[in-house]
């Protein structure tokens, strides 16, 4: 069977209080809260988060494939999911593909992939990863909405799974609004809202009307439902017209840390299977420009409970940290107009180092056994033997020994104090590296304090995105 | 035939340094020029005796190669070469110098350096952009040692108020010497309370951004019984640099409690120039104190005290100028700041004066024998340089 294999899931670590944005802008209060990407998150560094979430246990080499799915790539030439495959030290003769320009292409994602695994017999599985960062425009009702986050899922063909996909189901529309032109919006645009309205009740009641047709599935046996929205209201009006039970469509997300985009419907499918239903038949859809819809089956609710284990992101928004202020979410989007610091940085470098660089490999001496940090060095720290080394996976987690809090970045004051951390990781091999998500770093930051490696944007050298592993306090990831 | 090393085989007969501070109005070449008179006229030597020179720079508006000491001096021609090596790039160059005359290949050589920091703009040192990696971490100047500090807290139980008495004893002696940047005493309370430039390192345990030039003309002793200082020449007893990785944070068993390339350049110093007790033995040290930890990790590096124990041996007043060891009566970095071409010959030069009785209003008793040390870069490179006077 073709189905779900394992999930996986990330939200930064800031929430922004709408309150926040009502009163920045004198705004009628919607409540709730959104999860807001830290200045150094985009989807690149959400998507290989919710990847290794995924991956926990999970031999990369194993898989052979990532599908991409955003609205907010980091490039429009140049994919994402090449870069994220590599990063979480999958194969190279593997497929890497984007879906994007589409708020549905999370989905579309995951039926492409069912496709791929059904046409190709070398190809029996692939992860599914969806992130974006949306931004709004300042001071409209989008700010509202809007937020940033990943979900993953492995999509495998096994003879038992703990989900199985058992139909999908799509449509195609054409519609203008919203829309974002490229190269010359900063902002998503739209024309008439009311209309969009109808055209997403219209499109996601058509998938999951075939889809429950075609299958014979009566609305009231449905155990979990998971479609995106950007408004309770409209999300409830689609619940009611499907007739789904109370408490199937999931809808407590747009509340919580707001409009996920294309990652939402995967989020929510994986907040609703938290609690699997035994042998529930669970609807999945998403919508941008047509919409698509799935009808799987759990097959297994202890291995559906299993999944479960171990996912840091799971329940993670009831630790997430409420911003005290508006101007910290302005800045994190690059709002605001600041100097900021660029370092000079090499593509020939960050290629030729990617085994140091994006997949924290380093070295083991042959000779004494020491592991060090970072590959290309030739020469042994401690026995001084030359080109005695052999490749080693270094663990993405440690313990700083010494560490200081640094307030001058590159001869000036930009984002000050940066904490570095010289690290000794699980297992051997020490690192430098920045630490980032650190409230009141001259209390928390300590000798001896248990750090996690997460992969982050340093800075724009060369005109492109330059990204390397900085370290955060424990989020408890295996 | 094997030979070890130049011990009294190279003769200081002229040295000199500019107005060290923000010379704005000043470029390189006319801060060379008030060093280099200065040395030229010490030495009673003019520009013509000159065979070959060095000169240190490390920023890039003050230069590649030795253009920047021909297009100040306009030597006609004759050999000059850049040095580059952090922190130590002046010491290098004199070092340089050193084995020119002693070879026999030059007669008398020029030993310089320079560096214009206000020039380069920014507050701290601005260049970690022209080095290093595209996304490794760079830590800024004062983060790197600051981790040292980290440390040195943690095992041995310092405290910003021991970093502190560094600043006050070292803008206590600064006061005094003429060409210094900063000469005002200041108080423990105020070093204390500065703002935070990389924890626990605050504004005045760093040393300022200055600019400055120093000059040395040396010969060998035979050739230097003709010249102004015949009598009182200064010899070179030893030289010595030890680099290391540049990037210590990724060295598995290092302590950050100790400097290992001031360990291994003090052995090599110390062998050649037959120091056996340095506490005893020498009587003023001007001691690289880029920030004030690294002045007492240096002081231990160069067994001037146990490990651990350079705080107490500080407040014990073992450090001062009139102390067991003197180190930096000058003021040091911390009263001069660091045009870094320039320090490793700013503080030859100033062992030179305290060696010839000269250094006025800062003179250490009876001092015989000094030591200059450099350590530059993340604790890579390390110069040390001992100094004593002729039979």
């Amino acid at each position: 069977m073709i189905g779900i294999k394992a999930y996986g899931a990330y939200l930064p670590k800031f929430l922004l209080p709408r309150e926040l944005i009502g009163k920045a802008w004198d705004f009628p209060i919607v409540p709730g809260n959104k999860a807001i990407a830290n200045i150094d998150e985009d989807t690149i560094t959400m998507g290989v988060e919710a990847g290794l979430d995924c991956l926990n246990g999970i031999d990369p080499k194993s898989i052979d494939g990532v599908f991409f799915a955003s609205t907010t790539p980091v490039y429009t030439e140049k994919d994402s999911a090449s870069l994220i495959a590599t990063v979480l030290d999958l194969r190279d003769n593997i497929i890497t593909v984007d879906f994007t320009d589409s708020l549905k292409a999370g989905t579309t994602a995951i039926a492409r992939a069912v496709d791929t695994i059904k046409a190709n017999k070398d190809v029996n599985s692939l992860l599914i990863i969806a992130a974006d960062t949306r931004i709004p425009e300042p001071s409209t009702m989008w700010e509202y909405g809007y937020a940033d986050g990943a979900a993953a899922l492995l999509i495998a063909e096994e003879e038992t799974l703990p989900i199985s996909i058992e139909d999908y189901y799509s449509i195609s529309a054409n519609v203008t609004g919203p829309w974002k032109r490229s190269g010359t919006d900063k902002f998503i645009r739209t024309f008439e809202p009311k209309m969009d309205a109808q055209f997403y009740v219209t499109s996601l009641t058509t998938v999951i009307s075939e889809i429950l047709k075609r299958n014979n599935v009566e609305p009231g046996t449905v155990g979990h439902a998971a479609y995106n929205y950007s408004n309770p209201r409209l999300h409830a009006r689609v619940s009611k017209l499907m007739k789904f039970p109370q408490g199937v469509a999931q809808n407590g997300m747009f509340f919580q840390i707001g409009d996920l985009g294309t990652a939402m419907p995967l989020m929510l499918l994986i907040s609703a299977i938290k609690r699997p239903k035994p042998d529930a038949k669970i609807i999945l859809a998403g919508f941008g420009d047509g919409a698509d819809a799935f009808l799987m089956q759990i097959q297994d609710k202890k291995l559906v409970r299993e999944l479960s284990k171990n996912h840091v992101a799971l329940g993670y928004q009831k630790k997430m940290t409420p911003l005290s202020n508006y101007n910290v979410f302005i800045d994190n989007k690059k709002l605001l107009e600041k100097d900021r610091y660029t370092r000079k940085s090499s593509s020939v470098i960050m290629w030729r180092e990617t085994d140091s660089i994006y997949q924290m490999y380093g070295n083991k001496c042959k000779k004494c056994g020491a592991i060090q940090y970072p590959c290309m060095i030739t020469s042994c720290f401690e026995c001084k033997a030359i080109e005695q080394f052999e490749k080693v996976k270094l663990q993405l987690k440690g313990t700083i020994f010494t560490y200081t809090l640094d307030h001058l970045i590159g001869g000036s004051y930009y984002e000050t104090p940066i904490p570095r951390c010289v690290i000794d990781l699980d297992g051997g091999g020490r690192v430098l590296l920045d630490m980032t998500e650190i409230e009141k770093p001259e209390e928390n930051v300590k000798i001896g304090m248990r750090v996690e490696l997460t992969f982050r944007k340093m800075h724009e050298g060369a005109e492109f995105h330059n990204y390397y592993w900085k370290c955060r306090p424990e989020r408890g990831r295996n | 035939m094997t030979r070890n090393g130049i011990k009294d085989q190279v003769a200081i007969i002229g040295a000199d340094m500019c107005k060290y501070g923000e010379r704005f109005d000043k470029n390189q070449y006319e801060l060379l020029v008030e060093a280099t008179e200065g040395a030229f006229k010490d030495a009673g030597v003019t520009r013509d005796d000159i065979d070959a020179a060095w000169l240190g720079v490390f920023y890039y508006f003050t230069g590649l190669a030795g253009c920047t000491l021909e297009d100040a001096l306009r030597l006609d021609g004759k050999p000059i070469t850049r040095t580059e090596n952090y922190c130590a790039s002046g010491m290098d160059a004199f070092r340089n110098a050193c084995f020119g005359v002693a070879s026999g290949a030059y007669d008398v050589a020029l030993a310089c350096g320079v560096e214009k920091l206000m020039d380069e703009g920014g507050s701290g040192l601005p260049g970690f952009r022209i080095f290093g990696h595209p996304v490794f971490p760079m830590p800024s100047a004062p983060a790197m040692f600051s981790m040292a500090a980290t440390r040195c807290f943690s095992e041995f139980g310092w405290t910003k108020e021991d970093l502190a008495r560094v600043a006050v004893k070292n803008h206590d002696n600064g006061q005094y010497h003429p060409k210094a940047h900063f000469r005002r005493p200041i108080t423990s309370d105020q070093a204390m309370k500065a703002p935070m430039i990389a924890d626990p390192l605050g504004r005045f345990d760093c040393c300022a951004m200055s600019d400055g030039a120093a000059a040395l003309i040396i010969t060998r002793p035979e050739l230097a019984e003709s010249y102004a200082h015949a009598d009182d020449y200064i010899l070179v007893k030893s030289n010595a640099i030890s680099v290391y990785t540049m990037a210590p944070w990724y060295w598995p068993s290092y302590d950050f409690t100790q400097f290992p390339a001031t360990i291994k350049a003090r052995e090599m110093a110390y062998k050649e120039a037959e120091i056996t007790s340095p506490r005893k033995e020498i009587d003023l040290a001007e001691v690289h104190d880029c920030f004030t930890i690294t002045e007492l990790l240096n002081c231990q590096d160069l067994q001037f005290c146990d490990r651990g124990k350079a705080p107490e041996e500080l407040k014990n007043g073992t450090f001062n100028w009139d102390g067991e060891t003197a180190v930096n009566p000058s003021g040091g970095l911390k009263s001069f700041g660091h045009p870094i071409g320039s320090t490793g010959c700013r503080m030859i030069t100033e062992v030179t004066k305290q060696l010839q009785g000269r250094a006025e209003g800062r003179q250490v008793p009876d001092a015989k024998i000094g030591l200059a040390h450099n350590l530059g870069g993340a604790f890579a490179v390390c110069s040390v340089t001992i100094l004593g006077q002729r039979d």
